[in-house]
């Protein structure tokens, strides 16, 4: 049900835009249609509608509702099972009932309906006095004018006319795409872990003793964790470590309710996910944890009406104070997550479980994070049970269970380091050629606006050909948007960005770079589609497209796999070979570390290091992590508040 | 208030509000949106001149008094102004009832007019729209319409439902737009080799599925996580902090606007003044 919702807001977003790009818009609501009950589909088209009224008016909102009424139709047919005919004569029936109401609504609105139609017959009248002062045409001109006047005579013919053509077209459209990307989507895994198990009963998550627990996904062939035994007690501080793949997820999901394939769990009561007095979880990913638009929001969300909560004691308990009315969209990473753990304990949770929530964190904000934990289980009357693969994490904890994982995936027993910030060294500059050089580049974003906020200022930068630079700045210091400039992706409002001498923007893919989220920069279904479409590879011709995944350290069979069962490791490789296999003059890697494991972490290190070695290649890695990178990039920058600053930046500062 | 070199173009922002804490900006949600919503109601029965200028002088005296400058509005590009001025050419050409003679030239206006009219129209009410998501936080929205919409629930209709869906897509419109950002620069940094023709069309169109594909399958995990996020969080239920209702200047603005819309009813169904 939480999931249905959340899917339906999101896709309720994605329709104004499919909307703007083409007749689209009834593709997400067709899916929508097809997985999902009629109500979800209204409620998605009012949470669109009034997004696309608050961006362009009854316009944007009156698209919307045609596009889920179209989108709804396709859907239901598909999800009936019916074929293509039954669409078109849904089609046509739809643009009849469409041309019905307009004709209404016109035939309502008469004063509308004069204007609208004097305000064309002038025109076309224009046009045709026009044309009749031009020799040869006086006859043209004659019988447009006549000619428009007669279809407004029959004006609601015309309307339900054009009407039942419009719609139909656009509901063959519609259909042609949904069956198209429902076909894509089908490989789509379902990440989502979370489900309600609950009885009724009074929530007493601890004491738990599981014994002899496994567990195994449905499907699987292998374990996913265990056997375990292990103890939560209560008011203790549990540190669970393990490499990927040890099942540390897995055991979170037990403690959080998922029933054991084998072994037990007993507790006083039950788990009680998000409510009083029983088990509260963060997660991973700092963006999608939060809900609220503005920070007090999110601590009370979700909470049952009338509940009261104390947010300005909640906040300062996270080091958050008078950030309340602040909008969750500015705050960085690590302070998203310290409000998750705010409206986790606004629950009074007896059990929090939090599943690796440092990883997507830069280090101050880990440090913030773990200093605000390690208080927790003294504060409340509370067990934490901390997931991390940080070593260095577990060291607050009163106890630390190490998992070993089950055999599959055990070479990645190593836990991840964190590294201390080397001293800025961007006066050494490497023997090449320039390269790209970047003159008094500064950058204004929404300029002339009142919105208008100054991302960088008067940076000076040369990375010579063969360089390894490594751009370090915190969140918000501006490094993705001089990563865009220097990928030519954004012209810089001041200076110049100069590639071989010539602007980067005129030069849009000769310096590649690869985002964070590998996911977006995939877009065929399979893996050897993607780098034949990625490279401008002919994918007929095998051979190329084996070298480039040999080129990252793939397995050429992987060739076939689709793109959405890869590891995060293997997409960031992927994207890697479809950019390195153009050849690019420089390639820039936004956080190419993050979420990844410690084998996967030194696996595409290793490969960076040997290309930049042995073919030349110029490497920029923009991070706000240090550890590892020193042989890829011997040359490091700082970047503090949109200017390169000479001192490293994670030394200042702290929670107080 | 000059551009740099004014060749830089003003970039469309959406649902952020103009900085600033005034009178406007503290109105409740709910009232600008059911101002928003009768006067589009207004307008549409009646576009007389009239009530299209009581409406532009509402929206142009609620701008100054939000501080909304004039560097919050879009650039319009230049094939716009282009269309504008074209559509009035051709309508000027039509002639029609108000008529000028100056010298030996007659020019008729009434078709001029007509398209004018409709333009000022679709400006007004275009900037009537923007004006509410200029000044409204976009985390009051949904409470306001859980609230407008609470007579609703009597007919069985999930109205709190709506709202919850309303406030988790707008919190998620802005993280979907920088997603959608760097799908768009993925995309322009891949080859765009030259295809021979008849090939073209079915590429752009595969290439269009893909971008659709890859869209959605963003939007779909982001809401499993978010789902997560919520499942973790025991279910929907409260969705602000502080309770908003409308206080009194809610009440002058309502008074306003229904003088304004009786004025505008009354000059078009009863006086001479009306427009046809």
């Amino acid at each position: 049900m939480a999931a249905l919702s959340a899917a339906t807001a999101i896709i309720a977003v994605v329709v104004p835009f499919a909307a703007g790009l083409s007749v689209l818009g009834t593709v997400p609501m067709g899916l929508l249609a097809y997985r999902y009950r009629l109500r979800v589909l209204i409620a998605a088209t009012v949470a669109g509608g009034v997004i696309a009224f608050l961006i362009a008016g009854m316009g944007g909102f009156m698209t919307v509702v045609n596009c889920a009424y179209v989108g709804g139709l396709t859907g239901i047919v598909k999800r009936r099972g019916r074929g293509a005919p039954t669409a078109f004569a849904a089609g046509v029936v739809a643009g009849f009932v469409f041309g019905l109401l307009g004709t209404g609504a016109l035939l309502v609105l008469s004063r509308l309906r004069n204007l609208v139609f004097d305000s064309m017959t002038a025109n076309v009248n224009g046009l045709a006095a026009v044309l009749n002062r031009i020799p040869g045409l006086e006859t043209v001109a004659v019988r447009l004018k006549s000619d428009f006047a007669t279809i407004l005579d029959y004006w609601p013919v015309l309307i339900i006319g054009s009407s039942i053509l419009s719609i139909t077209m656009v509901t063959m459209i519609g259909w042609w795409a949904l069956s198209r990307v429902l076909s894509r989507l089908l490989g789509v895994p379902d990440v989502h872990k979370l489900d309600v198990i609950d009885g009724t009963g009074p929530a007493a998550p601890v004491p738990a003793r599981l014994r002899d627990v496994t567990f195994r996904y449905p499907g699987a062939t292998h374990d996913s964790l265990g056997p375990v035994s292990l103890d939560v007690a209560e008011g203790e501080h549990l540190a669970v470590t393990g490499a990927n793949g040890s099942g540390k997820t897995t055991l979170m999901l037990l403690l959080a309710g998922r029933t054991p394939t084998s072994g037990t769990i007993e507790r006083p009561g039950v788990v009680g996910l998000g409510r009083p007095g029983g088990t509260a979880v963060v997660m991973q990913h700092p963006e999608s944890q939060v809900l609220g638009t503005r920070v007090a929001d999110d601590v009370v969300w979700g909470l049952p009406p009338g509940a009261q909560t104390d947010v300005p004691r909640l906040l300062a308990e996270v080091g958050l104070d008078g950030l309340a009315e602040r909008d969750t969209g500015g705050l960085s990473g690590g302070e998203l997550q310290r409000l998750a753990v705010a409206a986790a304990l606004a629950r009074e949770p007896s059990l929090m479980i939090a599943d690796e929530i440092t990883s997507m964190v830069d280090q101050q904000g880990r440090d913030d994070l773990i200093s605000v934990l390690s208080g927790l289980t003294q504060r409340h009357r509370m067990s934490l049970v901390h997931i991390t693969h940080y070593n260095d994490e577990a060291d607050t904890a009163d106890r630390t269970v190490n998992l070993t994982g089950n055999g599959g995936t055990a070479d990645n027993v190593e836990m991840v380091a964190t590294a201390p910030a080397p001293k800025a060294n961007g006066a050494v500059t490497h023997a090449g050629a320039p390269l790209l050089e970047l003159h008094g580049v500064g950058h204004e974003y929404g300029s002339g606006t009142p919105w208008a906020s100054t991302a960088l200022s008067d940076i000076d930068l040369v990375v010579n050909e063969g360089d390894g630079l490594l751009i370090h700045g915190l969140n918000g210091s501006g490094k993705s948007t001089l990563a865009w400039i220097m990928a030519g992706l954004l012209e810089p409002t001041t200076g110049t960005a100069l590639l071989d001498g010539k602007p980067v923007a005129d030069q849009v893919g000769a310096v590649a770079i690869s985002f964070q989220a590998a996911r977006l920069q995939l877009m065929r279904g399979r893996v050897d589609l993607e780098i034949a479409s990625a490279a401008g590879l002919d994918y007929h011709d095998h051979s190329q497209i084996v070298r480039a995944l040999g080129m990252v350290g793939l397995d050429p069979a992987l060739g076939l796999r689709r793109i959405d069962q890869l590891s995060g490791g293997q997409m960031r490789r992927v994207v890697l070979a479809g950019l390195l296999a153009r050849r690019p003059r420089a390639i820039i890697l936004d956080e190419p570390l993050a979420g990844l494991d410690a084998a996967s972490q030194r696996g595409l290190l290793q490969v960076l290091v040997d290309l930049r070695r042995d073919s030349g290649l110029t490497v920029v890695v923009i991070s706000h992590d240090f550890h590892g990178l020193e042989e890829l990039c011997p040359r490091t920058l700082h970047l503090r508040g949109g200017a390169i600053a000479a001192a490293p930046t994670t030394t200042t500062g702290g929670l107080s | 208030m000059t551009a740099p070199a004014g060749r830089q173009r003003r970039p469309v922002v959406l649902l952020r509000p103009v900085p600033g804490n005034t009178v406007v900006h503290r109105l409740w949600a709910g009232t600008k949106l059911i101002v928003v919503a009768g006067i589009g109601v207004l307008l549409t029965y009646y576009p007389g001149w009239i009530p299209i200028g009581l409406v532009a002088v509402l929206v142009l005296v609620t701008a100054r008094l939000a501080n909304v400058s004039r560097g919050a509005l879009p650039s319009v590009p230049r094939w716009m102004w282009g269309l504008v001025f074209l559509g009035c050419l051709t309508a000027t050409f039509a002639g029609g009832s108000p008529e000028f003679t100056i010298g030996s030239v007659t020019v008729g206006f009434g078709g001029a007019l007509n398209f004018l009219r409709i333009t000022v129209l679709s400006i007004v009410l275009l900037g009537l729209g923007a004006l509410v998501s200029w000044t409204t936080n976009v985390a009051e929205i949904a409470p306001a319409v859980a609230k407008l919409g609470r007579p609703l629930r009597r007919l069985r209709i999930p109205v709190d439902d709506w709202a919850v869906a309303l406030a988790l897509a707008l919190r998620a419109f802005p993280m979907l737009i920088d997603e959608f950002r760097i799908l768009f620069a993925a995309r322009r940094l891949r080859p765009r080799d030259d295809v021979t023709r008849p090939v073209r069309g079915h590429r752009w169109s595969t290439e269009l599925v893909d971008l659709l594909a890859a869209a959605i399958t963003v939007a779909l995990r982001r809401a499993d996580e978010m789902g997560d996020a919520i499942t973790a969080r025991g279910g929907a239920g409260q969705i602000s902090a502080q309770p908003s209702r409308p206080k009194w200047p809610d009440a002058v603005a309502f008074a306003i606007v229904l003088a304004m819309c009786g004025l505008s009813v009354y000059v078009e169904v009863f006086t001479p003044l009306a427009t046809s």
